[in-house]
This record gives C-alpha cells, structure tokens and sequence, in this order.
C-alpha cells in the first residue's frame, strides 16, 4: 500500500474564524461607520441624514489631512528608497564590514513610539542638539534652533520615517541584488560597453524598483497610515490623517461622531482603493 | 590570416592556489578556439582575465597589437557570454538587443533598422515586443547572442553558453552559432566540457587541465588526445554498432 501524505487541510471552522478577522470584521467595522455617518448607527443614531456629507464640502480639515499625510508618506518612501539604493550600489563593499550588517537590524527592533520619543528628546528645542549647539555658542538662545520636531513641514515626522524604513530597505535591496545576480548582469553590461553608471541607471535601479515594488507600496500605505510617530512629533495643524480621525472620535461631544464616523470611512475606502490601483499598476508593469 | 589575440605567459592564482599557468596563444581574425576542459580547470578565470573583469598574476594580452592591460573592460569590445542568457528581464527582446546601442548613444533611426535586421537574422521578428520571460530557452540565447552581436565585437568570449538548453535546442544554437561567426567573420573563444560541441563549433582547439592550456595544430592531433576522451567515445559508440549489427 502506498502511504501518500496528505496535504494540510485547515479545519472549516478555523478557516473560517481566519475568514472573519481578516475581512469579516473590517468590513462590519466599515459598514458600521458608514451608518454611523448617515446618523443610522451610533449613540446618538436618530434617523437617516445626509448633513454630514453636506457638510464635508465646508470642511478642509480631511484633505488638508490627506494631502500632508500624502506628502509625508512621499517624502519618507522617496528617501529612505533613495538611500538604501545609494547605500547598495554605491558602498556594498561598506554594508559588508562589520559593524553596519548587524546596526542596519538595529531599527527594525525598536517600536516606532520609541523611536519617535527618542527623536523628540533629540531634536527637540528643549532636546539634547539644541542644548549642545546652545552651550557651543552655535545659537544664542534655544528658541534660535530651527523646528525638526512638531514644524510645519513634517520633518520630524519624515525623518522618523527614514530612520525606520531605510534599513529595511537596505536589507530587502541588497537580497534581491543578490538573488537577481546583479553583480553578474553588472560585468555583462561592462563587457557589452556600459560604464558604472549606465549599469546602476539602466540595469541595476529598475530591476531594484521592480522587484521590490509591492513592498515598496505597502511601507507607502503603513506611513500614509502611521498613527504614534506623527502624535509625538506632530503638530495640532496640518495633521495625518490617523491623528485626524483619532482626534474628532475622542472628543467628549457625542455630536462630533458621525463626522468621524464619516472621515474614518472615507479615509478607509480611498486607502483600499489606493491599495487596488498601485497594485494593479505594479503587477502589469511585473508582466511587462 | 592577420593575428587579432596574442596571449603570452598567462598566469593566475586564488589564494596561493594556481588557476592558470603559463598559458600562451594566439588567434587569428575569424578563427573559432574551441577550449575544452571539466569543470574548475580556469576556462571562466581564463575568460574573465581577456575580458578585463578580472587581473591576471603575470603575463600580456595583445589585441590587434594593443596591449590590453590598461583598457578597462567596457572598452575592449570583448562581450562576455554566460551560460546563461542573462537578459534584462525589465526590458523587451528588442530592447535587450538595443542595449549596446543605447549606451553608446546611437541615433533613433539607426538603432531600429540594426535592431531589425537582427531580429530578423535571429529569427526573433514575431517576439521583438515580448518580455525575457515570455521566451523559451533557445529563444532567450538567440537574444543574448543578437545582444552581444549588435555592438561588433572584436572578440566574443563564449563561456558554456548552451549548457543548460536540451539536447535539440543545443544542437540548433551550434549550428546558429556556426552560421552567424562565419556570416559576421567573428573570432571567438568558446569553451566547453562537451567534445562534439568543440568540434562542431571549432576552427582551432585546445584542452584546458589544472590551468594549463595544450593547444592543438590539428583536428586529428585533438581527437587522438587521450584527455579529450573522443577516441573512446568513438570506440564506444563502434561497439553499439557492432552489438546491434551481431544481434541484427
């Protein structure tokens, strides 16, 4: 008799408890803000209404929200992308020596709160730089440091970003310049008349982008979404939209609900969909 | 004939481990050296070395008189073919073949009609537009080759190029090969473990053991070479015939 293995089957019932925490409950969560918006859900639900979508066209705190978490989540991916290509096609030799294989692991164990807390303690104009430029004669009084954290701009923001997502990137680079055999593609193109520079801009970048591309989008969504990092080094105005949403659900007026309800919901919608399209759009760029 | 490649005194080694000893040869314009050797005996170092990609321990290469060794490798116009094809898998079959062009900054117009005209030499017109990864192995060597091809070069180095194909698509792409060098005047280097490929291939051959290079004046002096093991093979496949024709 032959003794097959079967393949694993997961149980009905834990496929379907999987079923319901990974689609079932985000979407109940969804419909649930959805009535809540429409004054249909929620605790103070009295009827179906549609003012507070009337009253979104008055309100520019939603898109101004979306646009500068647009821009921060931009300007993060751009240059954590554009460092960790740098690192990998220009200092490999460098990324090999010890100690920089085991430091660029280093962010990647530390929760984003903390590295948050600790760039406030850093950048901050109460924070050591500032303190040390002060004692250095560099500037005449702390309010004389330039804004890094909770500014305008979202510099403190962006640069938490980078100091978490680079390394990753480096890390998630450098396997696929192995696995793509780039190093061999890089002699062939020497061969064939490229100099480094054509190699990198011709070859070895958009085999890179490629490849890496649906992670590259996914660390695009996760900052657009990112919600402890902008609190700590945030401002009150322009907001992300996280803050945003957090912000109008945790007010004591009961009122202000469906307004959230109707922003958490728009938020979601316009992320999935986001979520769609760049996916759609990486994998024909992957067929072609 | 007029000498393209002289190589004298060559030498290599990895870690005090010799690679490539003292090998000396010359090739003429259009000639075919067939090299064969089992795997580790230096015939990749040896490619490498004349290609520019790696530095050799002591010895001189010449390439139409010109000494070699202060030329980086994008340009000594020697294009180094893997075994495998290697071919940008973010570009089209027709951009692969461009590449060489493109680099070097060739007009628009001129790009497309020798793109062309490769293709169709090829026999790879109907796929110009398709990804590497849409092709079947025999097709994505013909690419490679159109690739190498495309920016004339002086001398091609050839490194096991059809060891992965099947048995068919091996014997087509010899015959492919064979066809093109003649048809261009391509002096090329090619190296292999297969003997009927180095005799199928070859205008010139040479046996590479432990990093020492025997070149041969003539076929018969190269089949008769015990190391080559052809003339085992032969009395192999002598006693088949024989079998088959006793037990006929």
């Amino acid at each position: 008799m032959s003794s097959k293995a079967r393949p694993f089957r997961l149980p009905s019932p834990l496929l379907g408890l999987y079923g319901l925490l990974v689609a079932g409950l985000p979407l109940a969560g969804l419909a649930y803000a959805l009535l809540g918006s429409v004054g249909l859900a929620g605790p103070l639900a009295a009827g179906f209404t549609g003012r507070y979508w009337q009253a979104l066209g008055a309100d520019s705190g939603l898109p101004y929200a979306a646009l500068f978490s647009g821009w921060v989540a931009l300007a993060s991916l751009g240059i954590s992308t554009g460092l960790a290509l740098l690192l990998v096609l220009r200092a490999q030799p460098t990324l090999r020596r010890w100690p920089l294989p085991g430091l660029l692991y280093v962010p990647l164990l530390l929760p984003a709160l903390v590295v948050g807390f600790y760039l406030f303690q850093f950048l901050s104009r109460a924070g050591w730089l500032a303190r040390i430029s002060f004692r250095l004669g560099l500037i005449s009084r702390l309010e004389a440091f330039p804004e890094l954290v909770q500014d305008g701009a979202g510099i403190g923001i962006i640069l938490a970003h980078v100091l978490l997502t680079f390394p990753f990137l480096t890390l998630l680079f450098l396997a696929i310049y192995r696995e793509s055999r780039l190093d061999d593609y890089r002699q062939l193109t020497l061969t064939l008349g490229a100099n480094a520079g054509q190699f990198r801009r011709r070859v070895a970048v958009p085999v890179l982008l490629r490849r890496a591309a649906p992670t590259l989008l996914l660390s695009f969504i996760a900052t657009l979404g990112a919600y402890d990092i902008p609190l700590l080094l945030g401002r009150p105005y322009p907001q992300m939209l996280s803050v945003y949403i957090a912000t109008r659900l945790q007010r004591f007026d009961l009122r202000e609900l469906p307004a959230a309800y109707l922003a958490g919901f728009l938020v979601a919608v316009g992320l999935l969909g986001l979520i769609s399209v760049l996916l759609r759009l990486t994998r024909r760029v992957r067929v072609e | 004939m007029s000498e393209l490649l002289t190589v004298a005194h060559l030498s290599k080694q990895f870690a005090a481990q010799p690679v490539l000893r003292d090998i000396s040869f010359a090739l003429n314009q259009g000639e075919v050296l067939a090299v064969l050797g089992r795997s580790g005996c230096g015939k990749t170092t040896l490619l490498k070395i004349l290609a520019g990609l790696e530095a050799a321990d002591a010895g001189t290469l010449h390439l139409q008189g010109q000494d070699l060794h202060p030329v980086p490798p994008n340009a000594r116009q020697m294009v180094y073919l893997y075994q495998e094809p290697l071919l940008f898998p973010h570009l089209t079959v027709f951009e692969n073949v461009a590449f060489g062009l493109r680099i070097r900054k060739v007009a628009k117009a001129e790009i497309d009609q020798q793109v062309s005209e490769m293709l169709d030499e090829l026999d790879l017109r109907q796929h110009a537009q398709k990804a590497p990864n849409q092709l079947s192995g025999g097709q994505r060597q013909r690419v490679s080759f159109g690739r190498a091809l495309i920016i004339r070069p002086r001398l091609l180095l050839l490194d096991e190029p059809f060891g992965n194909l099947d048995a068919q698509t091996r014997a087509d792409m010899q015959q492919l090969f064979l066809r093109v060098s003649r048809q261009h005047q391509i002096t090329s280097l090619f190296v292999t473990h297969d003997s009927r490929e180095a005799l199928t291939v070859g205008t010139r051959f040479g046996y590479l053991d432990q990093g020492a290079l025997t070149s041969f004046a003539s076929v018969a002096e190269f089949v008769q070479d015990a190391r080559t093991a052809i003339g085992s093979e032969l009395a192999f496949w002598e006693s088949i015939q024989q079998t088959s024709r006793s037990s006929g």
